[in-house]
């Protein structure tokens, strides 16, 4: 089945992490706009939440795709990174990267893996908390934890790192190289994380500080 | 002309199936004006006068175009300068007293011959597997009656100067031959005659490359970085929009 083999090469693995990671980050996209609703207030926030939910089965079939999608690009991730371990263990005695600023890069399946355990957390946290308390109840009293505040403070700077090699990776193995675009392309690479973690580590400061104690 | 005293660390294995293992050497009075692999001939007749196995090493033309030399010094492909092979590395780059570290080039896809000495046939076989034009074009064609844009005429010139050495390989952290197979999909699919066989040619040459044992491409750079003919990832972005194409299309 040509259908298989593509998805079973190699450049075949990449499009799929490509591909689900545009559609995970078009997530993001939807996710901080909601987010953004808590610097406005506890209400405009808790309105943003009840009329989201108020349509479960937009909710439902949202969760759902995005839960596949999801899978897919861990399960593809971990499937690549276990391949490229088998070929790259013990290969030289002295191992010099020349390429400078390779951090992002080399630390795709571990920022990826503080992700998923954030996601986890988070799910548990906040999508099934207790539905008698409101929302934006629960959001204040984690997110003013030290702990739980920092957890997910590093956690966004490791989706920082996350988006900072895989959104140049995503348009590398699309086929999107060309010099017209590779300044701009640059550019996006550190906008685009900085804009996710200003928003998004922007809410557990909010209320770690106290800036967020009239919310 | 100044001389420099080294101390060498290098991969000794005798043959594919033995254990190999690094071997330190010290060479004198090694001239700054000379090549890597010059130096490297200086250590065997000293060795070969000591009644010791010479280091065994691939080289042929040793002026940087034919693609045969090549180990990784101190963890760099053909070593510390940038786009040049071994083989026009000079002593220059190095300082007295360097200990220096030589190992052969690493891949799953290159078994070990001897020592510094590797198997480089899984390129061939990408290449037989597709990266040539089969089709009849006919006859010497008139100048000029098939218009080729300079660009596409620079692009395609660029990726063929690929000389297959190896170091993308050697030098990717998964030992991904796609800088390699991207440069000679590249040179085709940029020119007219390439375009008859250009969705076969992406299929069969990256499932040949897959086969070999070759890794995956993390679009890590190393390879653009350390290329003794500065071929560009930009290859490997229409490698990708080539295998897509052709997948969907003829796959």
């Amino acid at each position: 089945m040509w259908f298989v083999r593509f998805l079973s090469s190699s450049i075949g693995k990449k499009l799929i992490m490509a591909t689900t990671g545009l559609l995970l980050l078009l997530f993001l996209c939807t996710h901080v706009a909601g987010n953004a609703t808590i610097y406005m207030s506890s209400e405009v926030f808790q309105g943003y939440a009840d009329e989201l939910h108020s349509h479960p089965l937009i909710v439902i079939v949202f969760s759902t795709i995005f839960l596949l999608i999801f899978l897919a690009h861990i399960g593809m991730g971990l499937f690549l990174f276990y391949q490229n371990w088998q070929v790259s263990k013990s290969r030289y005695s002295v191992t010099t990267r020349v390429v400078k600023n390779t951090f992002s890069s080399e630390t795709m399946p571990y920022t990826g893996l503080i992700i998923l355990t954030f996601l986890i957390v988070h799910i548990f946290s906040f999508t099934f908390s207790s539905s008698e308390v409101p929302i934006s109840v629960t959001v204040k009293e984690l997110l003013s934890g030290f702990f739980y505040g920092l957890f997910y403070i590093v956690s966004f700077i490791a989706l920082a790192f996350h988006l900072n090699h895989g959104f140049w990776s995503m348009l590398q193995t699309f086929g999107l190289n060309h010099p017209r675009y590779n300044d701009a392309i640059s550019k996006l690479t550190l906008i685009l994380p900085l804009f996710f973690l200003i928003l998004f580590a922007g809410i557990p400061l909010y209320f770690m500080t106290g800036l967020g104690a009239s919310y | 002309m100044s001389s420099i005293n080294l101390t060498l660390k290098i991969w000794r294995q005798h043959n594919s199936d033995a254990l190999g293992n690094l071997e330190t050497y010290d060479l004198d009075n090694v001239h700054t004006d000379m090549s890597f692999l010059e130096m490297l001939d200086i250590l065997n007749e000293k060795l070969t006068k000591e009644g010791k196995e010479p280091v065994a090493f691939d080289h042929d033309c040793r002026e940087g175009i034919c693609g045969m030399c090549g180990a990784v010094i101190d963890g760099v492909a053909h070593g510390p300068e940038k786009e040049v092979t071994l083989c026009q590395l000079h002593m220059r780059n190095f300082s007295k007293g360097d200990t220096i570290v030589i190992e052969p080039f690493r891949s799953r896809a290159f078994p070990v011959k001897k020592d510094l000495l590797v198997d480089r046939s899984a390129l061939d076989r990408i290449i037989q597997s597709g990266g040539y034009v089969s089709v009849n074009t006919g006859g010497t064609p008139d100048g000029n009656s098939l218009p080729i844009p300079s660009s596409n005429a620079e692009l395609a010139m660029d990726a063929a100067a690929c000389i297959g050495c190896g170091a993308c390989v050697a030098s990717c952290p998964n030992g991904a031959a796609m800088l390699f197979t991207s440069a000679k999909i590249s040179q085709l699919a940029l020119l007219p005659q390439g375009h008859a066989e250009r969705q076969q040619r992406a299929l069969s040459m990256v499932a040949q490359m897959d086969e070999e044992g070759f890794g995956n491409c993390t679009n890590a750079k190393e390879c653009e970085a350390v290329c003794p003919k500065g071929i560009s990832i930009r290859n490997i972005a229409r490698l990708n929009k080539e295998y897509l194409f052709a997948a969907l299309t003829e796959g």
